[in-house]
């Protein structure tokens, strides 16, 4: 190639490499986008709205038919159907028409007008969970009103007032406050992790198979001549162009989540900014380290795979880490993505002081200098290994 | 004799997976450990013992009790009992909870007149566990306590007159088919199917790759037989035969492991999974075309199976995707699988209640495995050009005369050494 010699010249090189492949194109610019896209406009709702449920009144009566109107009235459940009988709701569940059924017996006027305390059963599909919880948790609303109102009809005959009603029926109440997500918006819950999950993703796999492939394509011996043998200056130059492209790409992800969406940023822009940017350098100086300590392109890129793929459920953000048996919960220390999850809680979503992230900053700067120890090897291979399928 | 080049076809295809190691991985390693790693980092299901902390303003023996309860509770665990708001924030800035229980000042004087008192909850929201945790917990309590409040009011009545006037109307609350109504059961046989659809793509794309890298080279490619449809096919077979073990361990032997719901029957399971392998196979190879070299599989198709859990509607639930992520999902087979799986694996559906899917996956074969042959027909074309073997031939030696060089060179110069 050039007869350049320094660490722009390696720079202009590495952007020549990137050119000519529509892979890292495709690696660095289209995969990112299409995950912000794609999950930023499913969840676009927030909170699942309308969700098909359906219901088995073998009573039919007064009672139980407004009960079934109430129940229609929650923005999140939307009654679609009415069965004949148990079996057939249970059925259509098992086909995936609906993710839950009320059920009210035979007799349950009766037996509540004669004050013999009928029973009404709610029964969701835990195969889908968050649909489930979420129909439970109107429905259960729905089935406690139903009672209340039978009971605050009897407290009222014996001359109660509302207050009084109230008292006797609930005497202790909650009152639940989410905070900084009180819409309990799914989009905030997940996209906030899952977009720099995928970005580190690929700077993970693109960084080690970009090293990698100075070794298959019998270039390293040109990149370490270019960088006057100084593996650092090589490393650092070739990564430098891919450093600016994540960057920008980081740059449009928090543009997106923190300026159109405008989900919770409490701390302004800057202390996610910072994090991204770090996230960035430690997802490639964990690549880097992956690919000088074993020498096979392969073997390292299937473990910066592993990791980033593994870096999702083990960072907390759905299944908290809390809930992981102790061995995972050891190892989700050595995942960048868990430290950025961690300030994206205090500075994005709580707004709490930069003190209490200090450490996680610090903690995703040292990912980025831990190829310190083992780069040397680089050089070894660069020069001398050659490529193993 | 089709059908014996057929399996002549598959044989050296599972000579040819069996001698390359990246393959191997991709179709035996990868499906034997992750859905081990992954099973297990859900088996608790659920999380328990959700920390969190207490700001007692009323300080009576009803407030210490409802807190009492809650810590009682398998949701909560209370780790400390602070004097003010400030320093219960500050516990939870640092981590060390997740949920403030606030019982102000006016609890029990507001209590003992008769009227509404208020319990404050406040959750911390990067998880939504715990806000599912805290609510439950907290609400299980008041509803323990209210009803022992409205028992005390009410003496003087027989208990079955308390209980009819406490609650006119009982309630109960089953999860079907995810008895710990848990993690585990919901989204690891997505992660499963996922796993076999997205090893098949990788170990299949590896191999394309590396035939393409030869092809660069120049080393390909006499084709012995001369229709596509026997290559194709031959190589189904071999996947489809590998894939039929592991598919047995990853959708029955591992969910039996970790004692996850199974309620299949045998032939629903059978007459789903063939389609589902079918449909990935030929989606594997058709996609394998894009791969230019052995590597790259990895960056290109490795993301994908992040959206594509999304897409199955697994966990954001199907009724409320948009449409044209609807529409999209359609075209890969993991979307039907996993919610035919699903429901097979864990909510007992027969074969008549994925009707749908099934027919799905069907489909997707059929348009895969005809898109597969489009393009091995124009390969065959392009490789058997007049003159190709020849060319072939000729580098073939070349190569040769090269290595044999270099490797009278090495020995001479260790001599002289």
């Amino acid at each position: 190639m050039s007869k350049d010699f320094g660490f722009w010249a390696i720079v202009r090189r590495e952007i020549g490499r990137m050119l000519s492949r529509p892979l890292y194109g495709l690696t660095i610019v289209f995969a990112p986008l299409f995950c912000y896209i794609f999950f930023t406009t499913l969840m676009g709702e927030g909170l699942p709205q309308g969700l098909p449920a359906g219901v088995v009144d073998e009573d039919n009566t007064v009672v139980s038919r407004s009960i079934l109107r109430n129940l229609d009235s929650y923005q999140q459940t939307a009654i679609i159907k009415q069965y004949a009988n148990f079996a057939e709701a249970r059925e259509a569940m098992q086909k995936n028409e609906i993710y839950g059924f009320f059920y009210i017996p035979k007799g349950t006027q009766e037996l509540a007008s004669s004050q013999r305390q009928p029973k009404i059963s709610i029964y969701t599909n835990g195969t889908y969970l968050i649909p489930s919880s979420l129909l439970y948790r109107d429905m259960k609303t729905m089935a406690v009103m139903a009672s209340a109102a039978v009971g605050r009809e009897v407290l009222y005959a014996k001359g109660a007032n509302l207050d009084q009603a109230m008292g006797f029926l609930q005497p202790i109440r909650m009152d639940m406050r989410a905070l900084n997500n009180p819409w309990l918006n799914y989009n905030v819950y997940l996209t906030n992790t899952l977009l720099p999950a995928v970005l580190a993703l690929m700077i993970l796999m693109v960084t080690c198979f970009s090293i990698h492939t100075e070794i298959k394509d019998g270039t390293g011996k040109e990149w370490m001549d270019m960088a006057g043998d100084n593996v650092l200056k090589a490393v650092s130059a070739k990564l430098f162009p891919q450093t600016m492209m994540f960057s920008l790409m980081a740059v449009i992800y928090l543009v997106l989540l923190y300026g159109v969406l405008d989900f919770p940023h409490n701390n302004g822009f800057w202390p996610m900014l910072l994090a991204a940017e770090l996230l960035i350098l430690a997802s490639q100086g964990f690549a880097v380290f992956m690919a000088s300590a074993i020498p096979s392109l392969r073997w390292s890129l299937s473990l910066c795979t592993l990791w980033g793929v593994l870096s999702i459920p083990i960072c907390g953000f759905s299944f908290p880490v809390m809930g992981m048996p102790p061995a995972l919960q050891a190892l989700s220390y050595m995942f960048p993505l868990r430290y950025y999850f961690l300030i994206y809680v205090d500075q994005a979503l709580n707004g709490v002081s930069m003190v209490y992230s200090a450490w996680f900053y610090v903690i995703l700067l040292g990912f980025t200098i831990l190829p310190l120890i083992d780069i040397a090897n680089l050089r070894k291979a660069a020069r001398e290994y050659t490529y193993l399928p | 004799m089709w059908f014996k080049d057929l399996l002549d076809v598959s044989g050296k295809e599972l000579r040819k997976t069996i001698s390359d190691t990246g393959v191997l991985v991709f179709f035996i390693v990868v499906p034997m450990l992750y859905p081990l790693l992954y099973t297990y980092l859900y088996s608790r299901e659920v999380v328990r013992e959700v920390p969190v902390v207490v700001v007692d303003e009323c300080r009576s023996a009803t407030s210490r009790e409802f807190l009492r309860k809650a810590d009682a509770t398998a949701d909560l665990k209370v780790i400390s009992y602070c004097s003010d708001m400030e320093e219960a924030r500050n516990l939870m800035h640092r981590h060390k909870a997740y949920g403030l229980i606030h019982i102000p000042a006016e609890f029990e004087s507001t209590l003992v007149a008769g009227h509404q008192a208020t319990v404050n909850l406040y959750c911390d929201m990067s998880g939504l566990l715990y806000y599912k945790a805290l609510l439950s917990g907290c609400t299980m309590v008041s509803l323990d306590m209210n009803r022992d409040i409205q028992m005390e009011r009410l003496s003087g009545l027989s208990d079955w007159e308390k209980d009819v006037m406490t609650m006119p109307i009982d309630n109960e609350y089953v999860t079907m088919f995810n008895p710990a109504n848990g993690f585990q059961a919901f989204l690891i046989p997505a992660i499963l199917i996922l796993i076999l659809q997205q090893t098949l793509v990788l170990g299949v794309s590896m191999m394309a790759g590396t035939e393409n890298e030869q092809r660069r080279a120049g080393m390909v490619l006499g084709h012995e037989y001369d229709n596509p449809i026997t290559v194709l096919g031959g190589k189904a077979l071999a996947y489809l035969i590998v894939y039929g073990f592991v598919s047995a361990y990853v959708l029955c032997f591992v969910p039996w492991l970790f004692n996850m719901p199974q309620l299949w029957q045998l032939p629903t399971l059978m007459a789903f999974v063939v389609p589902f392998l079918m449909a990935s196979i030929f989606f594997a190879i058709t996609i394998s075309f894009f791969v230019r070299d052995r590597e790259s599989c990895f960056l290109l198709f490795v993301f994908v199976s992040v959206p594509l859990i999304f897409m199955s509607g697994i966990s954001w639930p199907t009724s409320n995707i948009p449409p044209f992520w609807k529409g999209f999902a359609q075209i890969f087979p993991s979307t039907h699988a996993i919610n035919g799986f699903a429901r097979i694996n864990t909510s007992g559906a027969l074969l008549q209640d994925v009707r749908y899917e099934c027919l799905m996956l069907w489909i997707l074969t059929a348009v895969y495995f005809m898109l597969a042959l489009f393009i091995y027909e124009r390969m065959y074309r392009s490789d058997k050009m007049p003159g190709a073997e020849f060319v072939i031939a000729m580098r073939t030696k070349v190569r040769k005369n090269i290595r044999v060089a270099k490797r009278d060179i090495k020995g001479k110069l260790r001599i002289e050494k």
